[in-house]
């Protein structure tokens, strides 16, 4: 049941129109229930996974608590268990087709039952979350919630498929669900669900479209502007598809009188390379910083050679994070050199206080990050290493003038190149009729402007429903 | 010996105009405002230790234990011992 079904819209109204009618002491179970429900829809026989994982943290946090001087074993035991259930669910493949082509020579290969088993919706999401919670734990950061409390906190059908990653001590205490209905919830709640919509169908996919082709393993060597624009529609494919996804989670949780975390903050604004990781995916960054950029640096005391070391090998993790492919290691490992460049770059510039802030180093520096998190995303959406190596050779080496793509692929890209440019600006007037209209959603623009608004972003969603597909991040 | 509660204070406000490159209000966020980044913290952390004469281990703190001068103010007193 993806976010942009229209089953999954019969499902948030049905559950939303409940959970409010339901007395507060149901709320809990209602919810818990719908989410099974909703994941259960990607495959029944995944929903014991989360709950595992739910129970794998409430035992290893428990012990954790009450055994200080085992505290640290049982965290890293517990951070093994499910990472283990990671790898078998996510990696095996990879893993093995790397050991096969390693022990080729030997003549050995592995089963194909290995490499058949599906994969689990959200898994990498959890995951994250279930270290989290470990971590925070053990540093005294969060008390431990009975056992359905976690199992809420894991299965919450908002975020469970691809986030925002949550913390437990800011979900779990909300998941009580004792917040009186208030109007503002629901105009707040579909704002977001019907934008992400529009985002994901109207934009992501139309881009999808041309993208999907251009990048295809038989596409032939493309002529240089068509490699940079396929790689742009991309990068705003992405960003749409999954700030998409991300609204709609967002809503779904604010009908419910919930706050999630938001995920981005117009990332192609960014002025440097660590300002485009402050921007983009915005909750998986925090995690990052918070429990492994951050402890293993400090360790060290943010001395150079391991601060360097660390961010390669940060960012090819998030990398791998992301698939279980060369090519997604190669794209975080092109981030973590970007974001060495930049650091170089700093402690350059620290030890010249007189070289100042030039405005040709800040204009510089932003086109620079543009450019780099562009090109990036070649090796993230090709199939393979070899087929990066022929588009990124035809942006940067091999020019060549000609267009082999449609003059609509073009003017579509440069329309929603020229909204992302103009974002900004844009929030900061909604902002301000907002402010103007008053926030209790009562005002004559919610009651009239909003159903109209809501309309047509309908109307545009079932329009280009034909090109259906799944969230990008889903897959991962 | 450790250093006294406004000590650490006036110390706490140093450093973090320091990294900040600029006056920080008591209340004013540092990470999650954008600021400081968690590189800046370590940064924070080390100018803490040397000025206060004390060390902070880092194993259980997360940059947003320092995220305003209350918080670091209250991180220093709960963890920091004094140095070797």
């Amino acid at each position: 049941m993806p976010f942009n079904s229209v089953l999954y819209l019969i499902f948030l109204v049905a559950a939303v129109t409940v959970y409010w009618l339901l007395p507060h002491g149901l709320r809990r179970v209602f919810v818990l229930a719908a989410s099974l429900a909703f994941y259960a829809s990607w495959g029944v026989i995944f929903v014991w996974l989360p709950l595992l994982v739910a129970g794998i943290v409430y035992l290893f946090g428990t012990r954790i608590q009450f055994d200080s001087k085992g505290a640290r074993r049982w965290m890293w035991l517990g951070i093994g268990c499910v990472l283990s259930l990671l790898i078998v669910f996510k990696y095996r493949a990879f893993v093995l087709s790397n050991l096969n082509v390693v022990f080729a020579p030997f003549g050995t290969h592995s089963s194909s039952w290995v490499t058949a088993i599906a994969f689990p919706m959200g898994i990498s999401f959890y995951t994250l979350e279930a270290i989290a919670y470990l971590v925070d734990v053990r540093q005294g950061r969060v008390k431990i919630p009975s056992f359905l409390d976690l199992c809420l906190f894991f299965l919450f059908w908002p975020n469970i498929l691809s986030g925002p990653i949550l913390r437990a001590r800011e979900l779990v205490p909300q998941l009580r669900f004792r917040k009186p209905f208030e109007p503002r919830f629901v105009f707040e709640g579909l704002d977001r669900v019907v934008w992400g919509l529009v985002q994901k169908n109207v934009v992501a996919n139309m881009l999808g479209i041309w993208v999907d082709k251009g990048f295809a393993p038989a596409a032939g060597i493309p002529f240089t502007s068509d490699a940079w624009f396929l790689a742009i529609a991309f990068g705003l494919q992405i960003y749409f598809d999954f700030a998409g996804y991300t609204n709609m989670a967002i809503g779904a949780a604010r009908l419910l009188g919930v706050t999630l975390p938001e995920n981005f903050r117009q990332p192609y604004h960014a002025a440097t390379p660590p300002d485009f990781w402050a921007r983009w995916h915005m909750t998986l960054s925090r995690w990052i910083r918070d429990y492994l950029f951050f402890p293993v640096n400090a360790r060290w005391h943010g001395a150079p050679v391991p601060l360097y070391l660390s961010l390669l090998g940060v960012m090819a993790l998030v990398g791998l994070w992301h698939g279980a492919g060369w090519n997604y290691i190669l794209w975080g490992s092109l981030h973590g050199t970007y974001l060495i460049a930049y650091r170089v770059y700093e402690s350059w510039k620290t030890e010249r206080p007189s070289s100042g802030d030039s405005w040709l180093a800040a204009g510089t520096w932003r086109l620079v990050t543009l450019v780099a998190v562009t090109a990036a995303w070649v090796p993230f959406r090709a199939s393979t290493l070899s087929k990066a190596g022929i588009i990124l050779s035809s942006m940067f080496y091999r020019l060549t003038s000609g267009r082999a793509y449609s003059a609509a692929f073009y003017v579509f890209t440069l329309v929603v190149l020229l909204f992302c440019a103009l974002e900004p600006l844009l929030l900061r007037k909604l902002s301000e009729i907002e402010e103007r209209a008053g926030t209790d959603g009562l005002s004559p623009f919610s009651i009239m402007g909003r159903p109209l608004a809501y309309a047509c972003g309908l109307l545009l969603f079932l329009l280009f429903d034909e090109h259906n597909t799944q969230f990008i991040y889903s897959q991962f | 010996m450790m250093p006294d509660h406004n000590a650490i204070r006036s110390a706490a406000r140093k450093a973090a105009s320091a990294v900040a490159r600029r006056p920080v209000k008591d209340s004013q966020r540092l990470v999650t405002s954008g600021l400081i980044d968690s590189l800046s913290v370590l940064k924070l952390i080390s100018l803490l230790e040397t000025t206060l004469n004390i060390s902070i281990p880092p194993e259980t703190l997360q940059p947003e234990d320092f995220d305003d001068i209350d918080l670091i103010v209250e991180t220093i007193e709960r963890v920091a011992k004094p140095a070797p």
